[in-house]
């Protein structure tokens, strides 16, 4: 066997040495190279009390609710998921929402920058029309009302107009 | 519903009892994938299966990368919350445990890295105390003995902390998880070279720091 640091792939051997993950055969072998090599072995030492130092660090106890918090955590998402659906976040018309917005914003900034297009800008005139309109209707049924009379009277007294 | 308007366990029979119940018929489908697609179809005492098999393995992993128990179990739920949320497009096309040790691992480093583990330092003495506490007890120990193996315990900890994250996470695989290289790199997304590459990096600064101790 090969000097396990100078051959490619050397290091994993040791460190599967040091695991204790060999083969029996890989085992023995590299344990009569290490009898005869001082620095393999010097590493082989090294990584075993790693690995053995390693082992210190036993599991910890996982807290008893742990299961509990897990599933209320589920049904709570469970049921949010629910609401969700219903909630107006997720109505199809959600994503015109912004544009419509938009359009609004626009027009009543366009609006503002052109006072003469305001709907009260050209509402202003309408209460001297509607008075002119007002006394041209009540002049005309006048005239209308002193037409009915005179035909009224006509058809009483035909002989008066001849 | 409590008084949180949360929806109590005793409102349905407990997941945990429902497991109990149907343990002997899912015993010949132990495999975790099986028990998974399980899930997707809507049987829920599958995924508490997955749970009890899973549950120690992830917070343990999660505890080792963070050093913080509160800290761990909030990742490791998160963790099983990613597993139920994907179950309905679940393909068993990697290996199960793979998957989840990806997810975990995700978590972990990404805690690391925002920075979420700056008053680390000034916890590390009082989670000492209280991992040690919480670790197994061994009544056997003597007053000398258990100081020993808190200085030991505080060594270790310190070392692991040391490393840097990807390598802290190769090496919790390797030696707590007896993961192969090859699922090492599965759950790291790189190749089994750069995963050797990485656990000799970090055995070698372990030996730095840790060989004196036996």
């Amino acid at each position: 066997m090969g000097c396990p640091i100078e051959d490619d792939g050397g290091h994993e051997l040791i460190l599967a040495y040091g695991a204790n993950s060999l083969s029996p055969q890989q085992q023995i072998d590299l344990e009569r190279h290490l009898g005869t090599c001082a620095s393999c072995r010097e590493w082989a030492e090294a990584q075993r009390a790693v690995w053995t130092a390693l082992d210190a660090w036993s599991p910890t106890v996982v807290s008893t609710d742990f299961d509990e918090r897990l599933f209320r955590r589920i049904a709570n998402e469970e049921q949010s998921a629910w609401w969700r659906q219903l909630s107006p976040v997720n109505w199809p018309w959600r994503s015109t929402l912004p544009v419509g917005v938009a359009c609004a914003a626009l027009i009543a900034a366009f609006l503002l920058k052109n006072p003469a297009l305001r709907p009260e800008a050209q509402a202003q005139p309408q209460p001297k029309l509607q008075i002119e309109q007002v006394e041209h209707a009540l002049d005309d049924m006048e005239m209308l009302k002193q037409l009915s009379i005179e035909s009224a009277s006509d058809k009483a007294n035909p002989s008066e107009k001849i | 519903m409590d008084q949180d308007g949360m929806p109590t366990p005793a409102a349905q029979p407990s997941w945990n009892t429902r497991v109990k119940d149907n343990r002997t018929e899912l015993a010949p489908l132990e495999r975790d994938a099986e028990l998974m697609l399980r899930v997707r179809d809507g049987d829920q005492a599958s995924f508490g299966l997955l749970l009890e098999r899973h549950r120690g393995p992830v917070i343990h992993f999660l505890y080792r990368m963070v050093q913080r128990q509160a800290v761990a179990e909030e990742l490791a739920q998160e963790v099983f919350l990613r597993v139920y949320r994907s179950r309905g497009t679940y393909e068993p096309s990697a290996k199960f445990t793979t998957w989840l040790f990806r997810i975990a691992t995700h978590l972990g480093l990404n805690w690391i890295r925002d920075g979420r583990a700056e008053s680390r330092e000034e916890s590390l003495d009082k989670e000492t105390s209280e991992g040690a506490t919480r670790q197994v007890a061994d009544r056997t120990r003597t007053v000398e003995q258990d100081m020993v193996y808190r200085v030991k315990l505080r060594e270790v900890r310190r070392a692991i902390e040391c490393l840097p994250s990807k390598q802290r996470a190769a090496v919790l695989m390797h030696k707590y998880e007896e993961m192969e290289y090859s699922e090492i790199a599965n759950v790291l997304s790189c190749s089994e070279s750069a995963v050797k590459s990485l656990l000799f990096r970090a055995y070698e600064h372990l030996r730095s720091r840790l060989a004196h101790m036996v």
